[in-house]
């Protein structure tokens, strides 16, 4: 383990925040308006959350230095989900009850979100996930409309599966899901929208997390003389699974979310192993200016490129949605925000990349907010549905064929 | 010829349970109380035979890394904590154990990361045994097994000191009596005792991947075969980790992939209930 | 600030309850649970799944209690004629069995999914309103949990339970019948763990089968053992040090720069570990407890 001098400074300047916070208690003071960071920066959600809330620090900063939201300043205050129920419910009501925050942003695991939506909403503040799971869509969770998803449901990860089947030729797909809400969410999608195109899928295995050996479930699975495998699986499971397949010689192609086939899964297995697999990611809104901006920044930052965590790519958005949408009400009030937020994100309206932009825009009219993630359009239930990049793992590396839109 | 196969699965699985369980099942023999710290020694094992391997290539060297590291490791848990314990109850040491094992994941945690590692491992086509898959790394895992287990018996059955373990095993009293050191008794045996677990935790983590956790799921598993094999042992283990192997990966049609992993505890409380003492055990023991 | 730190006190109070149970199990009559988690996912999972299908609060609390002593029963019947560190083995076994039963039968608990919404306590208050009166509720029931386990410590029963601890043969010599009392502790502990359970569905509002891990059990376990095995005021003493160390944790990061946030995770399981072997070791009766019998 090494801290750079960067990642340490950062800390130190996460401490100071924290520490200064309380001086900012005294009222709820005019000119401010203060949001809670809470991300999973400890537990399974370590790799992406630290991330994820230094994105929020940073957009707030942009927000600030282009003069604010309807005049206030955006403060942040950190929290720490620990990706876990308990301590996010804890974290929330300290942020809500003590730091006062206007709206919570950067949930990730699902559990957190679900969790945390019935505080937000007895608070009568906005919250923005990148949760999949689609009970976060509907009441009971999404009761007031307050919720927001910058993350593609698991439902839709499904949904392309299926395309991608379609437009491979595929006939007989089986699917193989890890036994969580991700994993299941990803290979029932599949199979409603598969069977909604009166198909059939030959063999569905769930199986447990962290089996010595998951060569009975493949000898299950590939009984059923399947052409292509889809799963909703993890890195872990992914490595093992695909090494004991390659050994057992039989032919199949396989179809599997972007979190478990990346280069980590190529660097594992060895490229011969994964010659040919398919991988599905939503994939950033590359090419806009939006994602350069957040790029640019990310890398300095944290030294990485802003393509390996493209959560951080959505709170960074979701900084620039809630801004824009408190300049458009020019109110702090929740109501009037939450009725603006679709309204600067969605079409009809001048696209825009920036806050600063944005804002000069919104005196003249209606803009849409075109953001490093997505283009950021929300639908009734407050979900966005990002692009899917198809990319074929070829030599080794991920070669992105084409684009999935649902 | 479908269930053939996942039985063939399931030996091969049973060897990393069986192992697993000669180590808990020798320091229950002789140290008196269920190691859970078993599990993150296998852990440690891994990561010990993942670093030697990168250092030479070699996976000798690697076995014995993870054999010598482990077995050190836990020579030093015993001198720093179960020594301390050695008058108190049963439980003292068995929360003792829990302690050391989560002090030992954090500690590879912090040191390795929690991002899972592999063994490189060149993969290779089965070979056919009459439509039996049979792989070739499950080949050599085997051999692997088989050489440690000789080692181990050897020691057990031919040498002074493993006559030693055996007298406090069978009587501790007794032992004692007719002048056996009980303390080099029990170096011998968390040497001996790590470095089956350190080898048990290499084998899982040339079949699967390594992370932090991995070693702790196995703890459930090896300790139903240590009982189901008669609790000290070494034989009984071995056996019933294999038993508990193929049952495990052939009752999977009948009760699917998420229940097999409860056929442990369901085994176990029927080997409690039915016959206390084991497939090898003596009699005096669980009651 | 207020609201933030009876949220802390709700958690605590439910890990004193918890604490509770296993004083009675193994502070006094020396059984070693460590599937203490598991009776606490029955308690959650019956009271959420009652209330969501329209039944009423004490009904569902009830049922919790219940249903978690009925599932001690049969455990205690069969392994009660086992030694201690069996009986520990087996009762690890079950809680991991019960996780596994939650996670596998989608049709009753929603499987990995879990239970979004489950109803908060008087919904009808607001929610800081609702949430004092959720503290007080626990609080009381608490306290009488606490009240009944020193009444039963000095009753004859306590006195029966203590002496099977310290010497079962004695007892059993006695004409009593150890296996009938362990059974009875056991299932009182078990119904403890349930309202636990059932007052931590009603408070997070989400349950799903991952929440009940062994190191719930474990973090339990390390609560009676800071604060002093066998005594009530230890369990209390010990659930407030185990929420200090959980919450605090969260403060450590900013306080202590070299700590990477990712490895946070680890050095907490780490510090329990630790906590365990030390306490083990040069203080087994605990900072509260005068307990030195074993």
């Amino acid at each position: 383990m090494t801290t750079n001098r960067r990642q340490f400074i950062g800390t130190l300047g996460a401490a100071s925040a924290l520490i200064a916070a309380p001086s900012v208690l005294r009222a709820q003071s005019q000119g401010v308006f203060r949001i809670g960071a809470l991300c999973p920066v400890t537990g399974a959600g370590a790799p992406y959350g630290s991330g994820m809330q230094k994105m929020i620090i940073a957009a707030a900063e942009i927000v600030n230095a282009a003069g604010g939201a309807a005049g206030r300043k955006i403060e942040v205050v950190s929290e720490d989900t620990q990706t876990s129920p308990q301590a996010g419910v804890l974290a929330a009501k300290k942020l809500i009850d003590v730091n006062k925050v206007q709206a919570i942003l950067g949930t990730w695991s699902s559990g957190v979100s679900l969790a945390v939506l019935p505080l937000t909403n007895d608070a009568n503040i906005i919250l923005m996930n990148t949760s999949g799971a689609p009970a976060l869509s509907v009441p009971p969770a999404n009761a007031k409309g307050l919720s927001y998803r910058f993350q593609a449901t698991n439902d839709r990860f499904g949904r392309a599966f299926a395309e991608i089947c379609v437009k491979e030729g595929f006939k007989r797909p089986a699917t193989m899901a890890f036994n969580n809400a991700s994993g299941i969410g990803n290979t029932e999608g599949f199979r409603k929208a598969w069977e909604a195109k009166g198909n059939k899928v030959v063999e569905s295995v769930v199986y447990e997390p962290n089996q010595a050996s998951y060569r009975s479930e493949l000898q299950k699975v590939l009984a059923a003389n399947p052409d292509v495998i889809v799963t909703g699986s993890y890195l872990s499971d992914t490595t093992i699974i695909m090494r004991e397949w390659f050994q057992s010689g039989q032919p199949v192609k396989w179809i599997i979310p972007g979190w478990a086939a990346n280069p980590d899964l190529v660097k594992a297995t060895g490229p011969e192993v994964v010659e040919g697999v398919i991988s599905v990611d939503s994939i950033s809104n590359e090419t806009a200016p939006s994602f350069k901006a957040y790029a640019d920044v990310y890398q300095k930052v944290t030294g990485q490129s802003g393509q390996s965590n493209i959560f951080s790519a959505m709170t960074w958005d979701m900084v620039h949605a809630l801004a824009l949408a408190i300049e458009a009400a020019g109110s702090t009030e929740t109501a009037a925000i939450n009725a603006k937020i679709r309204e600067v994100s969605n079409p009809e309206g001048t696209k825009v990349y920036s806050y600063a932009e944005g804002k000069e825009a919104l005196k003249k009219g209606k803009i849409n907010f075109e953001g490093a993630s997505s283009v950021l359009d929300f639908d009734q239930y407050g979900d966005v549905s990002p692009s899917f990049g198809v990319f074929f793992i070829e030599g080794g590396k991920l070669n992105r064929r084409y684009v999935v839109n649902i | 010829m479908f269930y053939a196969q996942l039985f063939v699965n399931g030996l091969f699985q049973g060897l990393v349970i069986g192992l697993a369980a000669l180590s808990i099942t020798l320091v229950f023999g002789i140290a008196r109380f269920p190691n859970a710290a078993t599990g993150d020694s296998m852990t440690l094992g891994a990561y010990a035979a993942l670093a030697a391997h990168k250092a030479s290539g070699s996976f000798i060297v690697a076995g014995l890394g993870a054999a010598g590291a482990t077995g050190l490791v836990l020579l030093l848990a015993y001198w720093s904590v179960f020594r301390k314990l050695a008058n108190r109850s049963v439980v003292a040491l068995l929360v003792a154990s829990i302690g050391i094992a989560f002090v030992l994941r954090a500690a590879l945690g912090v040191a390795f990361g929690h991002g899972q590692q592999v063994f490189q491992v060149p993969l290779a086509r089965p070979y056919l045994f009459g439509g039996l898959r049979i792989l070739p790394l499950d080949l050599q895992m085997a051999l692997v097994a088989l050489v440690t287990l000789i080692a181990v018996f050897g020691l057990l059955y031919l040498t002074a000191i493993g006559r030693q373990m055996r007298a406090v095993a069978d009587n501790r009293d007794l032992a004692r009596v007719s002048g056996i050191r009980p303390g080099r008794v029990m170096i011998a045996l968390w040497l001996l005792a790590g470095a089956v677990a350190g080898i048990a935790g290499m084998m899982l983590g040339m079949k699967t991947i390594v992370t932090p956790e991995f070693g702790w799921e196995m703890l459930l598993p090896a300790f139903t075969a240590a009982i189901l094999g008669g609790i000290g042992s070494p034989v009984g283990a071995v056996v019933a980790g294999l038993i508990l192997g193929a049952m495990q990966e052939v009752s999977t049609p009948f009760v699917g992939f998420t229940y097999k992993i409860a056929i442990a505890f369901v085994i176990m409380l029927a080997v409690l209930l039915v016959r206390p003492r084991g497939l090898f055990g003596r009699v005096e023991g669980v009651r | 600030m207020e609201a933030y730190l009876v949220a802390i006190g709700i958690i605590a109070l439910i890990y004193v309850l918890l604490s509770l149970g296993l004083t009675l199990q193994y502070g006094l009559t020396g059984l070693i649970n460590f599937g203490h988690v598991g009776f606490f996912a029955i308690g959650a999972y019956a009271s959420a799944l009652l209330v969501l299908n329209g039944a009423p609060f004490i009904v569902g609390f009830a049922a919790a209690a219940l249903l978690a002593g009925v599932a001690a029963w049969p455990i205690g019947l069969v392994s009660l004629r086992l030694r201690d560190d069996y009986f520990a083995i087996v009762t690890l076994g079950f809680s991991e069995v019960v996780r596994i039963v939650l996670t596998s039968e989608r049709w009753l608990t929603n499987g990995v999914q879990g239970i979004p919404g489950i109803p908060r306590l008087y919904p009808s208050l607001g929610g800081a309103t609702g949430q004092i009166a959720t503290f007080a509720t626990i609080l009381a029931v608490t306290v009488f949990a606490a009240w009944m386990i020193r009444r039963i410590a000095r009753s004859p029963f306590g006195r029966i339970i203590e002496a099977i601890r310290d010497n079962e043969e004695a007892v059993q010599a006695l004409g009593k019948d150890p296996p009938r009392f362990k059974i009875q502790v056991l299932v009182v502990g078990a119904a403890l763990a349930g309202i636990a359970g059932a007052f931590y569905a009603h408070y997070i509002t989400y349950i799903v089968p991952e929440q009940y891990i062994p190191l719930v059990t474990f973090y339990v376990w390390m609560a009676i053992i800071m604060g002093g095995v066998g005594r009530v005021s230890g369990a209390v003493i010990g659930s407030v040090i185990l929420m200090v160390f959980l919450e605090g944790s969260r403060f450590i990061r900013d306080v202590v720069p070299g700590i990477s946030e990712v490895d946070m995770a680890s050095v907490r399981i780490g510090l329990v570990g630790l906590l365990l072997i030390l306490f083990i070791i040069y203080r087994p009766q605990g900072l509260m407890g005068d307990y030195t019998k074993r």
